[in-house]
């Protein structure tokens, strides 16, 4: 660590010193001085362009404010570099803590209401006197505690996310997807909808990445849910998987009302909710965990969208293909 | 749910004796809303809010089941679990993990815990974990999931190496797969729901959590050679999981 100080002042002024210090004594002593006082260097130096002692005295302090002049420009140098690298360290410092407390402020809110709601419920199950009241109680309070076990799952996968390394095992990509798909019926918005899913069939077999399986698919489930969640019957989702030999592409688009120019800069943060999410279902980290699974996996997640026509919304994951060639998963 | 199940009577017949719990939980509000419950389905529930509590009233209560939360003041769970096995103590315990982790539901099979659940969960599900152990384990023996070594037929799986090998040889397996095998060996001829398998190997609740499972089981019975149609070790049971139908042997 460079610090301003004495000792460092000190040194880089001390060539000036001794050089002039050397003029001085030359001059002092000029005839008496014998040769082997100066140094070897400024010996052959004068001996070379035929200088006489006195004149070597001038060299020597020449030389020694050459020298003092660039220790100076190099330590204001190092200096300038270190306080900008301190200065980027502190910018990211408090751009850690800003985060951190708008994640606590975003989880208080997130808890906050399920956690009202269940105070009702509770009150209302004491004061209720018919059947059908108190079921409904029981129902909103049910209702209130699954939402925020679904918090705490995901809250619990983030940060296991973060802590356990990944199975690296190679992964049939199109196999996946299909697995998405069938998983996707089950979910309330699929009802009388159709998931568009488009495997070229050419290169066969398609490449391999290497990655964990099951996280994966909860990525590509993830965008799948996103995009039922937020477009209508009417609306199409589609998935569709390409490659170039280097990286796998998969998209996953929806024609529904696309995310506002504001938000889609921040749909990858946790707990954040676009103006069009507020009133949706979900723990507001679905989207923090796609990201945090692709980036454990070497790829990337891009977003574009629009809500003007052609409307709709387009999730893109680059994920790396795998090198090796064997196969240890089963494709089902 | 099927109605009626979870009457007073209808446990008080099933079960004549009524079996003594061990609940050892610091928090007032778990413990005081659990131990109701557990005395309502026709246990008798001893509750302790600390290790140290719970490891003397372990030896001297003497109860059919112990449930430890981990995170407990003056010992933990896990240390208090510990402690047990070492006095040769083989009642059989649930812990209750805090954290879903991986390796701490690693760590819970590594104390010789029985089963675990992850928190927060549904009390009809503890109820459900405590039954199928008082089932599985015969008392003042030690059970399979103190063991390290678990042999069926020729198949044997070495729990501190990570390696299972089928008639001497290696079984290839990714650690997903070889986790599946030693939650059923460790629970045999015992219906495990892919659910189960879920929570207790992924930690977590996979959306396409079920196709999971069952992708994980047909590599495992790929790699142990196992014809689902005329299985020796992994049985589909039709609408509800697995079940692993050798007899394990453990040792270790």
């Amino acid at each position: 660590m460079l610090k301003k100080s004495w000792i460092n002042l000190l040194l880089i002024f001390l060539p000036l010193l001794a050089g002039a210090a050397e003029l001085i004594l030359i001059n002092i002593f000029a005839q008496a001085v014998p040769p082997f006082m100066v140094t070897a260097d400024f010996g052959v130096f004068a001996f070379v362009f035929g200088m006489t002692i006195r004149n070597l005295g001038i060299v020597a302090f020449m030389m020694g404010l050459f020298i003092t002049g660039l220790l100076l420009i190099f330590y204001n140098r190092a200096l300038r570099r270190q306080e900008s690298t301190q200065s980027l360290i502190e910018n990211a410092k408090q751009d850690a803590e800003q985060g951190r407390r708008r994640f606590l402020r975003r989880l208080d809110h997130e808890i906050k209401n399920p956690l009202t709601g269940l105070r009702a419920a509770l009150v209302n199950m004491q004061e209720v006197q018919t059947g059908v009241d108190r079921q409904r109680a029981v129902d909103n309070a049910s209702n209130a505690v699954e939402r925020l076990t679904r918090l705490l799952t995901d809250l619990r996968k983030l940060s296991d996310l973060g802590e356990r390394p990944i199975e690296l095992w190679q992964v049939d990509v199109p196999d996946l997807l299909q697995d998405v798909v069938d998983a996707a019926h089950v979910l309330p918005a699929y009802k009388g909808r159709e998931v568009n899913l488009l495997i070229p069939k050419v290169p066969s077999p398609f490449p391999m990445i290497t990655g964990d399986r099951d996280l994966l698919v909860l990525a590509v489930y993830n965008l799948v849910e996103n995009a039922l969640k937020f477009t209508c019957e009417t609306d199409s989702v589609e998935i569709r998987v390409l490659e170039d030999g280097r990286a796998i592409l998969i998209e996953v688009a929806d024609s529904g009302v696309g995310i506002p120019v504001e938000d889609v800069s921040k749909i990858f943060e946790e707990l954040y909710r676009g103006s069009n999410a507020r009133t949706t279902e979900g723990s507001g980290l679905g989207l923090a965990l796609v990201h945090r699974i692709i980036q454990l996996h070497g790829g990337q997640i891009t977003v574009r969208s629009s809500q003007e026509d052609p409307r709709g919304t387009v999730f893109t994951i680059h994920l790396p293909v795998s090198k090796k060639k064997i196969t240890l998963l089963p494709s089902s | 749910m099927r109605p009626g199940l979870f009457l007073p009577s209808t446990f008080l017949t099933m079960l004549p004796d009524r079996s003594t719990l061990l609940l050892a939980d610091d928090d007032p509000t778990i413990a005081d809303s659990l131990a109701p419950f557990l005395e309502r389905a026709g246990f008798h529930v001893l509750v302790v809010s600390d290790g140290v509590n719970a490891l003397e009233k372990a030896q001297t209560h003497h109860p059919e089941l112990i449930i430890l939360d981990v995170l407990m003041p003056r010992m933990d769970g896990r240390e208090t679990l510990r402690r047990l096995r070492k006095a040769k103590i083989w009642t059989p315990t649930i812990l209750l993990t805090q954290v879903g982790e991986a390796s701490e539901r690693a760590l819970a099979l590594e104390e010789g815990a029985d089963d675990y659940l992850n928190k927060p969960f549904d009390p009809h599900e503890l109820l459900a974990r405590i039954r199928a152990v008082l089932r599985r384990v015969r008392p003042g023996e030690r059970s399979l999931s103190a063991a390290w070594l678990l042999t069926a037929k020729d198949l044997s799986l070495d729990r501190r190496a990570r390696r299972a090998t089928l008639s001497g040889k290696t079984v290839e397996l990714t650690p997903k797969a070889l986790a599946v095998l030693e939650y059923l060996m460790t629970h045999p001829d015992e219906a495990v729901t892919r659910e189960r398998l879920l929570e207790a190997v992924w930690g977590w609740e996979y959306p396409a959590g079920t196709r999971t499972v069952d992708t994980r089981m047909a590599e495992l019975r790929r790699a142990l050679d196992d014809d689902p149609a005329d299985p020796h070790f992994i049985e589909t049971i039709p609408g509800e999981g697995y079940r692993f139908i050798a007899s394990v042997h453990g040792e270790g």
